[in-house]
């Protein structure tokens, strides 16, 4: 986090450089922050605990943002005259904690005592380091939010963000994805047969068994269940030159073969490997921190933003994955190595479980629509993701064009066919679609 | 001591290993008898956050009786040193004793002679200040950062690896270090400098240290002649758990250049591990090191993806081949705790002296990381004669929970077989002596040479036996913050002599030499081998 916040200090000059405002968050940053500032503290915090807990798959951060999301989102509903709470909206959430009729709250201490608790429930699992982190910033960023305000007020706050917190998690647990064991990857599971079906394309024993095969049947937030929106299908399958499947591995292999500078740095940009970066659900969450703190967003705007997002991405994993362990395809380096070129290495380590569609592809697809939703149209934006990791920052035109880069990403690494990218996009923006129609806003 | 003249032979063939290798016998399952409690060693490697790594120990002689006395590292105790008071195939038996090793912080510690006195040093790698001891014999020892120039920093220190450059009369120190100890809400991308520490020029003394940039947080780094170039290359293990952008790492340190990191158009591929450990051994007989990284959940054992033909020279591309010849070690095999291991120390011996060298890996949970074994058996994966492994910690008994961290793989009663001592976290240290009884021949070799580097770190001792021949490289660094100097333990099966070789650390090769089993072995550099007898 730490060498990202210098990243973000780099953008917010380029910012200010463009003269572009940075408003009240600057201002405020001298003393006691705003509740958006402090939401962006823990978040950020959040992310890097994606990158260094053992259990954080991408789909397992998905879940835990959606939770999240919901819970600075139904900890601001009460003190905001614009929102609408989720309850009953999203799919189990029946009530949660009513602040007091009549009485004072702090929002930022409100906000700051629900993620506090927060990020023990989802990530109480991670290392010692990040134990020590969380513990830190509990107590560091508390200092921070109490200072000047009147013993009571601070009681009654981090009352209600702690109940609100522990009202969230108590309905998080049972959604069916809340105990992940072994890195996510099962001690048992009989793997489909045929030519077409997937097989480990690795040497690491722990990931002979695909990663969260049931993670298909998660409970989702916003739309029914993860068979709603469907994919067509991989083209048939078949080892003979010429046939549509065939053709679609020859592009992966040429691809591979003739991949560009920028195609490569593109295809490193989203590669967004789990326990080496903060997953492709956190890359959005990160996307989204810095255009609102570049748009200097207000607490309803902020929470609403991360609660949608979080959302979506949720749903668009659950989605993804019953599609996945409904067709159970092969992979690309599978497919090349036995028909095409037994010596071909794809660019990026092949992810251990099915092709189809491309995750990282649903996801986008989900949160290029629900940016667009949020922001507009062609809102453009510069994303240092990887910056921390020495990788130079992308400037995008539209959430929309981000999307459609990340997806093709994945053929240019060589783990993905064609029709994984664009079914996948195509899926995860009919699974925002179930996201963007919840009512927030009065 | 006793010197006894063995003299120069004739090579001959031994059928034993290669025969094994046809049949696929059953491997002798090694006893190791848990003796901690008579032993002597108390030691605990303590602490909170700052000792979640660490607890390395050290095995080398300081009083001249070549047995190894034992160092361990205490974390927030003091280290302790306990000498060896061992016989020949007794019980082991040490006697803890003030040597002036007792320092607090003291994460690990590897022995090299720094000025080739002939008395063992000691390097210290502590959080804080790196100090370097100098052996003043009879097992006692002064500080003498000052006295040699050695800059020991102020910076959590992990990992250690010495070597002595082609000319030199003084050693080059790299020195590794972890994470940031300020950045306690954002550590990660924090890792601090790893160092070099070349001879100051003209002076038998240290120069001002080299920033080895980047920097990825390793946990064991090791000077090895990866391309039998006749130059080590500085192998770093970094832990992924805190670099941003980083990778496994190689240096080339070529005397009087500047460091320079393999890359990838010269063959080196990225990797990207919780790396813990490294231990080495031409495990396939192609004269080239495999290195065996421990990480969580699976380990790597790496192999050169392509064994240069003659003429050419070795490309830094390995492959891993740790899942065919079952070395993953990816979770424990034993007990009802199935969730993914974390390996730290690790390290080739030939436990049951069948000639297959095997691997000890220690295991512990870093510190209460739920998604982790939390019973976590330490591994003792015996070789077999196709070359794959096969686990017998539990059968052999050293499948101790615990959190372990360091170990040292040496015989201590030099009775033939070697034994076990390991470091644990937060709880005593164990000693097993190994009391396999039906073992195999051995041999245990001490190199020497005059002048600079007395030792011989850098050389390479082979044991052939037709058609194969193994290789040790003598090295100081590698396992996991801690090293081994004395004997160089061989298992050799059923042959009643062996021939023997070694390649010097300035590339002179010396004569093959036959000599009996089940013996030890002083070879110094342009002499016959001459056995020796302990007291």
């Amino acid at each position: 986090m730490r060498a990202f916040r210098h990243a973000m200090a780099a953008l917010a000059l380029l910012a200010l450089s463009l003269g572009v405002t940075t408003g009240n968050a600057a201002e405020q940053s001298e003393g006691r922050p705003a509740p958006q500032e402090i939401l962006r503290d823990w978040y950020y915090l959040m992310n890097e605990l994606v990158r260094h807990t053992a259990t954080y798959s991408p789909p397992v951060a998905s879940r835990s943002f959606g939770y999240l999301g919901i819970t600075a989102f139904e900890a601001a509903v009460g003190g905001s005259d614009k929102l609408v709470s989720l309850v009953g909206q999203v799919q189990g959430l029946e009530a949660v904690p009513a602040r007091e009729a009549g009485a004072v709250y702090d929002e930022t201490i409100i906000i700051s005592a629900a993620m506090s608790d927060a990020i023990v429930f989802y990530f109480g699992n991670t290392g010692p380091t990040g134990q020590r982190a969380i513990k830190t910033a509990q107590r560091k960023w508390r200092e921070r939010v109490v200072d000047g305000v009147a013993d009571d007020v601070v009681a009654r706050s981090e009352t209600f963000g702690k109940a609100m917190a522990a009202s969230i998690h108590e309905w998080s647990l049972t959604d069916g994805g809340a105990v992940v064991t072994n890195m996510g990857f099962p001690e048992k599971w009989e793997l489909p047969t045929g030519d077409d079906k997937w097989v480990p394309t690795g040497p690491i024993r722990q990931q002979q068994l695909p990663l969260l095969p049931e993670w298909g049947t998660v409970r989702t937030f916003a739309m029914p269940s993860g068979a709603t929106c469907p994919t067509p299908g991989n083209p048939a399958f078949s080892a003979e030159a010429g046939t549509p499947f065939y053709q679609e591995a020859l592009e992966v292999y040429e691809t591979g073969k003739t991949l560009t500078p920028e195609q490569l740095a593109i295809a490193r940009f989203w590669s967004d490997d789990p326990m080496l970066s903060m997953t492709p659900p956190g890359h959005w969450v990160s996307i989204a921190m810095q255009v609102a703190e570049r748009a200097d967003l207000s607490l309803d705007d902020n929470v609403d933003l991360l609660a949608r997002m979080g959302i979506g991405m949720s749903d668009a994993f659950v989605g993804c994955w019953h599609a996945k362990f409904t067709y159970n395809l092969l992979r690309p380096v599978t497919y090349i190595k036995k028909y095409i070129d037994p010596k071909w290495e794809p660019a990026l380590n092949t992810p251990p479980f099915p092709e189809y569609p491309s995750g990282h592809s649903t996801v986008s697809g989900a949160m290029d629509a629900v940016m667009t939703h949020f922001f507009g149209d062609n809102y453009a934006f510069e994303d240092h993701t990887g910056s921390p990791d020495g990788r130079n920052p992308r400037m995008f035109k539209s959430f929309h064009e981000a999307a459609e880069e990340a997806g093709i990403s994945r053929m240019y690494g060589g783990i993905h066919f064609r029709a994984a990218i664009v079914d996948g996009l195509t899926q995860g923006r009919c699974i925002a679609e179930y996201t963007n129609k919840l009512k927030t806003r009065k | 001591m006793r010197l006894v003249s063995f003299g120069l032979a004739v090579a001959l063939v031994c059928v034993s290993i290669a025969t094994a290798h046809a049949q696929q016998a059953a491997p002798v399952i090694p006893t190791l008898v848990d003796e901690t409690a008579g032993t002597g060693i108390d030691s605990t490697f303590k602490g909170e956050w700052e000792y979640m790594v660490g607890g390395g120990a050290a095995s080398f002689d300081c009083n001249g009786d070549l047995y190894p006395d034992v160092l361990l590292a205490g974390g927030e105790e003091p280290a302790k040193f306990y000498m060896n008071a061992s016989t020949v195939g007794g019980p082991l038996k040490f006697t803890a004793a003030e040597s002036g090793l007792e320092l607090e912080h003291v994460t690990g510690a590897y022995p090299l002679d720094v000025d080739s006195d002939g008395i063992m040093d000691v390097a210290l790698l502590r959080v804080g200040e790196n100090v370097v001891m100098r052996g003043l014999g009879g097992c006692k020892f002064e500080r003498a950062n000052e006295t040699w120039g050695f800059s020991g920093g102020d910076l959590w220190w992990t990992s250690l690896a010495a070597t002595w450059e082609k000319g030199a009369d003084w050693p080059t120190i790299a020195v590794g270090s972890y994470i940031d100890r300020a950045e306690e809400i954002s550590p990660w991308g924090s890792c601090t400098d790893n160092w070099l520490l070349r001879p100051a020029a003209g002076e038998r003394k240290f120069g001002a240290p080299v920033v080895l940039k980047p920097s990825y947080c390793p946990l064991s780094i090791m000077f090895t002649d990866w391309n039998r170039s006749g130059t080590p290359s500085l192998r770093v293990s970094n832990d992924r758990e805190y670099y941003e952008g980083g990778q496994e790492q190689m240096w080339k340190i070529e005397p009087g250049k500047e460091p320079v990191l393999y890359k990838a158009d010269e063959g080196w591929r990225p990797l990207r591990i919780w790396g813990m450990g490294i231990a080495s051994y031409d495990l396939n007989f192609d004269g080239y090191l495999e290195y065996f990284l421990t990480s969580m959940a699976d380990n790597k054992l790496q192999t050169l993806a392509a064994v240069p033909t003659e003429g050419s020279a070795a490309k830094p591309t390995y492959a891993d081949v740790a899942y065919p010849k079952g070395v993953t070690a990816h979770r424990p095999y034993t007990g009802d705790d199935l969730k993914p291991s974390t390996a730290w120390h690790s390290e080739f011996q030939d436990m049951n002296n069948d000639g297959m060298v095997d691997l000890f890996i220690a295991k512990g949970n870093v510190w209460e990381m739920p998604d982790f074994a939390m019973k976590d058996p330490n591994n003792l994966l015996l070789q077999l004669p196709d070359g794959k492994f096969m686990e017998a910690g539990d059968k052999a008994g050293i499948s101790h929970n615990g959190q372990s961290r360091g170990a040292a793989l040496a015989d201590f009663n030099l009775d033939g077989l070697v034994d076990l001592v390991v470091v644990n976290r937060n709880s005593p240290a164990q000693v097993w002596r190994n009391a396999t009884a039906e073992a195999g021949n051995w041999l245990q070799v001490k190199l020497k040479q005059a002048g600079a580097n007395p030792d011989a770190v850098g050389a390479w001792l082979e044991v052939r036996c037709n058609p194969q021949t193994m290789r040790r490289e003598i090295s100081v660094g590698g396992g996991h913050a801690g090293g081994q100097a004395g004997w160089s333990h061989f298992g050799v099966g059923s042959e009643a002599e062996v021939d023997i070789r070694v390649t010097w650390p300035d590339g002179t090769a010396g004569e093959w030499q036959r000599v009996a089993a089940n013996a030890f072995y002083v070879v110094e550099k342009g002499k016959a081998a001459e056995a020796w007898v302990p007291r």
